[in-house]
């Protein structure tokens, strides 16, 4: 056994470039299987993502009768005393963040926008402190600055503001009512403008701080949500059964996105059907690749097979030899390709194509700020790793089987 | 390049099967895999075309002139006189079928609470010319023109706790600025390919929605197809001109692409398939380049004795090229041959993804029907061969430098 | 018990001198408020309603007992057959065309109505004013050469639309000539301004109103009462569910 695999590893090294081709064929195969997978997956989860980090985050916990009557969004159905759910949130190393949303008129002045107007609008108040633990919109600010606790100012969603004609340092004027009814006007200034990858929020999104909204509409604490971030890989179910054990009673219930995800309607646009139908593709490509160059790489040695028979050595032993060899091409290969696997799913991960500086030209209306993202699919490299090594070995298997029945005459005149 | 080359070229190809078979099918999957996925793209593409298109703008939409300023402020008394545009569309050869429509946001009142959604009147009968409703049907029957009914998306039944039977008030701001309030039985619930529809709007028939917005013979919009021969932005100025001289008035005529964002969206979901085609493409490439280097590798010895009779240098890349180029030729028209073959069957089953869509509780329509792009194909083709043919370049210029001594030692 | 205690202030006002009795703001309130209500009432008018769009004009006749309640049957081409009633705590729409009647509550009373600057909300305004309000009386100023008194009303609740209330209120007829409606920090939301003013029996009504909500660009609505007819009989469940539905 030990010559047999010392054998095969000598003839690795001594044709190298066979070896090499070879191995490089199954390389560059999977580095794309494992690199187009990432990006497809990564674009399913696109839009799940849309929803969860601009939307409804991982869960949310709403009073009782809130969900039933949200489209009303009614302020008096809400939660009294966030900040104490907050803090057993956090002692219990779940992060979250309150919420309030309410409608109303904008009302938009004709010394800013050119002529009056007014529409109807959803206002969301975020603590700017911790909102953006929950929500992703961080990296969204394309101009202006982030809203300060406490300041009468709004940040717009980017396709919001075009529509309008906005700009930072404007000012609006929000036309509300607040705890009880009263009748409230709020004059805000537009400090900045946020361009996020969901084009519903993008269209609609008007964030002011919360205190502020607070003290103007006499909410005395109350707000309407308190929105939950969970790991990505986390169960949610069980995650949101959990926090509702920790919210004990206090009419207040816990959903998670996906309960949410019906109103949202990123996720019914998601079209799936194309994305096994490409991976298969791949494959296939990628183990004809593979098979190609092995079958090739084989049947250029049967002669040197026909000499090892005429050597004397036992048929078991060549298939052995042969078998190790393609293992050991499969593996030189499997490591590559994973390796410029991750590489690639390094660039696609974490840099992401930036398609909408691609498409700034294009005249769809609205300036995207859209990176594409892969995913890290570990299960995915890991199938083709182990893919590489045994396509290598099954396709080697097949023309060794057909040389160890010929005659040794007919091998060794192979060509 | 000499006949007795090719002659050569096209010996080697047919004595050494094995080789030329491997080579060939190498190509030719990879052909074949980049004709399928360019199909299956345009189907897509096309399938969100066709949901623009039937559910929203139609591929030329009339309405009134200053509808999309005001739009904000639900302007329902901007209307378009239906009987003008019918004259004037009935009689052009270049349209293949259209409708009217009235989009409304109303309120619907149940159980003493209002909650939004969208009303849209449309005449059935017309429709039924213009689309498959009946297909998008989930439950019950289409309403009929001129009674009190209403279809309503399955989603937005489901949430509003609703079923076939119920009598539903909807409220609305009419024509005449003011409010108005009809009662509707739901006749039927409908689950349309594109998830907004279902859970956000519901049907009417159209003169029943005229009178209820007190819209008198006016109507919001008219959405229309145009016949194969002729695209919508070619026909759209026609049409403009022809409804206008019909009706007296301007008009807001134009063809989809001009109107919706959406159809950005498209343009921008085509641009990403078209990326990763190009990985296809690359990785096809890549198959296609191994395998050639392959060939000349294992050639190394028959190179070896053609140097000792006298084939050198450029002769040498000549021959390999050639047998390339034919090898190629002929992996390339088998793969193209089997994705015209593969695209053709599919494009009629469809690829039926319903069951993916796993997380909806009820099925949309989904199936896309991969569709046959021919300058894709063709472009396909003639991109496979050279891509191999210009693979055996660098190998067999490499091994053209070789001794002849040293290659016959080649094992 | 109101004829009561008008009688007495008026025996009094005669034996004091005038410059020592000051009537308070709530009492100044209370008397315009009473010159608004009435037995009953019949009458006929109209609703100018001008938007960015245009002017558009709704006919209705209207019939109301006491404070609280009122209908009002809409006879313009596109309403015809819509009606209002409003009763102590509720106020219910039927349309023609519709199998049931439309109970407007909680937000849904925030709607215009027909589109115009009042809204549903508007028409319900309790005329218990005094017990949600703090008035305080702070001058006098003319108002189209009437010597008016001027009340700035402060809400005690957070349960009114309108925080702050500014009303200009004659001082012989104690009609309403003028009101402002404002915000908590004094922001404009509506006016009220009494057009045209009418002498019936003994006292001053405005028969043609304009209400402008000043949140909105460049709208406002006119109210017209042409043919008024007080303390006419009126059948008892004139202003019933039933009687709606008719």
């Amino acid at each position: 056994m030990k010559f047999l695999i010392s054998l095969a590893f000598k003839n690795l090294t001594r044709y190298k470039r066979r070896t090499l081709i070879t191995a490089g064929a199954i390389a560059v195969g999977l580095m794309m299987y494992i690199f187009i997978d990432s990006m497809l997956m990564g674009a399913e989860i696109e839009s799940v993502r849309n929803l969860k980090w601009f939307e409804t985050a991982s869960a949310r916990i709403l009073n009782d009768e809130y969900w039933e009557n949200r489209f009303q969004k009614p302020m008096d159905l809400n939660i009294s005393s966030p900040d104490k759910i907050i803090k057993t949130l956090d002692d219990n190393g779940i992060t979250a963040t309150k919420r309030m949303v309410f409608s109303g008129d904008l009302i938009l002045n004709a010394e800013d926008f050119g002529e009056d107007g007014n529409l109807a609008a959803t206002v969301t108040a975020i603590d700017p402190t911790r909102d953006f633990d929950v929500f992703n919109f961080g990296t969204t600010l394309v101009d202006g600055r982030f809203l300060e606790p406490g300041e009468d100012a709004v940040l717009l969603g980017s396709w919001f503001a075009e529509d309008i004609g906005a700009e930072v340092g404007y000012w609006i004027t929000v036309v509300t009512r607040g705890n009880g009814g009263f009748y409230e006007a709020m004059d805000l200034e537009i400090v900045g403008i946020l361009n996020c990858p969901n084009p519903n929020v993008n269209r609609q999104l008007l964030m002011m701080p919360i205190s502020t909204a607070d003290e103007y509409l006499a909410m005395e604490g109350a707000v309407t949500e308190i929105n939950v971030s969970l790991p990505e890989n986390a169960d949610v179910n069980m995650e949101v059964e959990r926090i509702q054990g920790m919210l004990n009673g206090d009419n207040l219930t816990v959903m998670s996105w996906e309960a949410m995800a019906v109103d949202y309607l990123a996720l019914a646009e998601a079209k799936r059907g194309g994305t096994s139908m490409i991976l298969f593709l791949i494959f296939i490509i990628a183990a004809v690749g593979i098979s190609n160059t092995m079958l090739m790489a084989i049947f250029e040695r049967i002669k040197e097979l026909g000499m090892m028979r005429s050597l004397g050595m036992s048929n078991t032993k060549i298939r052995l030899a042969f078998m190790f060899e393609a293992a050991g091409i499969g593996v030189i290969g499997s490591v590559m390709g994973v390796v410029l696997g991750i590489f690639a799913d390094m660039f696609i991960v974490n840099i992401g194509i930036d398609y909408g500086f691609l498409l700034r030209d294009m005249d769809i209306g609205y300036r995207l700020q859209a990176i594409f993202r892969g995913v890290w699919n570990p299960g995915t490299m890991v199938k083709a790793f182990f893919m590489g090594i045994i396509i290598s070995i099954v396709v080697a298997y097949l023309p060794t089987k057909r040389a160890l029945k010929m005659d040794i005459p007919s091998c060794l005149r192979h060509q | 390049m000499n006949t007795k080359l090719i002659k050569t070229a096209l010996r080697n190809i047919s004595r050494n099967k094995r080789r030329s078979i491997l080579s060939g099918s190498a190509i030719a999957v990879a052909a074949m895999s980049i004709v399928a996925l360019f199909s299956l793209i345009e189907g897509m593409t096309d399938d969100m075309a066709f949901n623009l298109k039937t559910y929203y703008t139609g591929e030329v939409r009339v309405k009134h002139a200053d509808y999309d300023t005001y739009e904000r402020y639900n302007p329902m008394h901007l209307t378009v006189d239906w009987n003008s545009v019918d004259k004037a569309l009935a009689k052009e050869d270049m349209v293949k079928s259209y409708v009217p429509r009235i989009s409304f946001p109303s309120n619907l009142y149940i159980g003493g609470s209002n909650f939004g959604a969208m009303g849209v009147g449309a005449d059935f009968e017309k429709e039924a010319g213009y689309q498959d409703l009946a297909g998008s049907l989930k439950a019950g029957r289409i309403p009929e023109n001129g009674k009190n009914e209403m279809m309503m998306g399955a989603i937005l039944a489901r949430d509003l706790k609703l079923e076939i039977g119920d009598r539903v008030t909807v409220m609305s701001t009419t024509a005449a600025r003011g409010t108005n309030a009809i009662t509707l039985e739901i006749v039927g619930l409908f689950a349309f390919p594109v998830g907004a529809l279902n859970s956000k709007y519901f049907w009417v028939p159209l003169d029943r929605a005229q009178y209820f917005l007190r819209m008198d013979g006016g109507v919001q919009e008219v959405l229309i197809k145009v016949n194969d021969e002729v695209t919508s932005i070619a026909a759209a100025p026609l049409l403009k001109a022809a409804v206008e001289n019909s009706a007296g008035v301007e008009m807001d005529i134009r063809p989809w692409q001009e109107l919706s964002t959406t159809y950005g969206m498209l343009k921008m979901a085509q641009m990403i398939y078209n990326f990763i085609a190009m990985f296809f493409f690359l990785l096809g490439s890549t198959v296609i380049i191994n395998t050639t280097m392959m060939v000349i590798f294992e050639r190394m010895r028959e190179i070896g004795t053609l140097g000792a009779l006298g084939m050198h240098g450029k002769e040498l890349i000549r021959l390999f090229f050639l047998e390339g180029t034919f090898i190629s030729m002929i992996g390339s028209a088998v793969g193209v041959a089997i994705g015209i073959g593969l695209t053709l069957w599919l494009s009629k089953t469809g690829i039926d993804y319903t069951d993916a869509m796993s997380g909806m509780d009820f099925e949309m329509s989904a199936i896309v029907f991969p569709k046959l792009s021919v300058g894709k194909t063709v472009f396909v083709y003639f991109y496979s061969v050279i891509i191999a043919s210009a693979a055996t370049f660098i190998p067999s210029r490499h091994a053209a430098k070789i001794e002849p001594v040293e290659a016959l030692r080649y094992v | 018990m109101k004829n009561k205690i008008v009688m007495i202030m008026i025996l009094l006002s005669l034996l004091i001198p005038v410059s020592v009795i000051a009537l308070t703001g709530e009492e100044i309130i209370r008397k315009a408020d009473d010159m608004q209500v009435f037995e009953t009432s019949e009458a006929t008018g109209e609703m100018r309603i001008k938007d960015r769009f245009g002017v558009k004009v709704s006919t209705f006749i209207s019939w109301s007992r006491g404070s609280d309640e009122s209908l009002i049957e809409f006879t313009s081409k596109a309403e015809r057959g819509q009606k209002v009633l409003r009763t102590e705590d509720e106020l219910y729409l039927f349309y023609p065309d519709a199998e049931e009647l439309i109970r407007m509550q909680g937000s849904m009373l925030r709607q215009s109505m027909l589109g115009s600057d009042v809204s549903y909300e508007d028409m319900t305004g309790g005329k218990d004013r005094i017990s949600q309000y703090d008035v305080v009386l702070e001058g006098e100023e003319s108002v189209k050469g009437n010597d008016c008194y001027v009340l700035m009303m402060t809400a005690k609740v957070r349960t009114v639309p309108y925080p702050k209330e500014k009303v200009w209120i004659d001082k012989e007829t104690f009609l309403v000539w003028k009101a402002e409606y404002y915000t908590k920090s004094g922001r404009l939301l509506k006016e009220m301004e009494a057009l045209e003013v009418q002498e019936f029996e003994d006292r001053l009504i405005a028969v043609e109103t304009r209400i402008s909500d000043k949140m909105k660009t460049d709208t406002e609505t006119i109210m017209v009462i042409s043919d008024l007819r007080i303390n006419v009989p009126i059948d008892d469940d004139k202003f019933s569910l039933e009687e709606l539905s008719w």
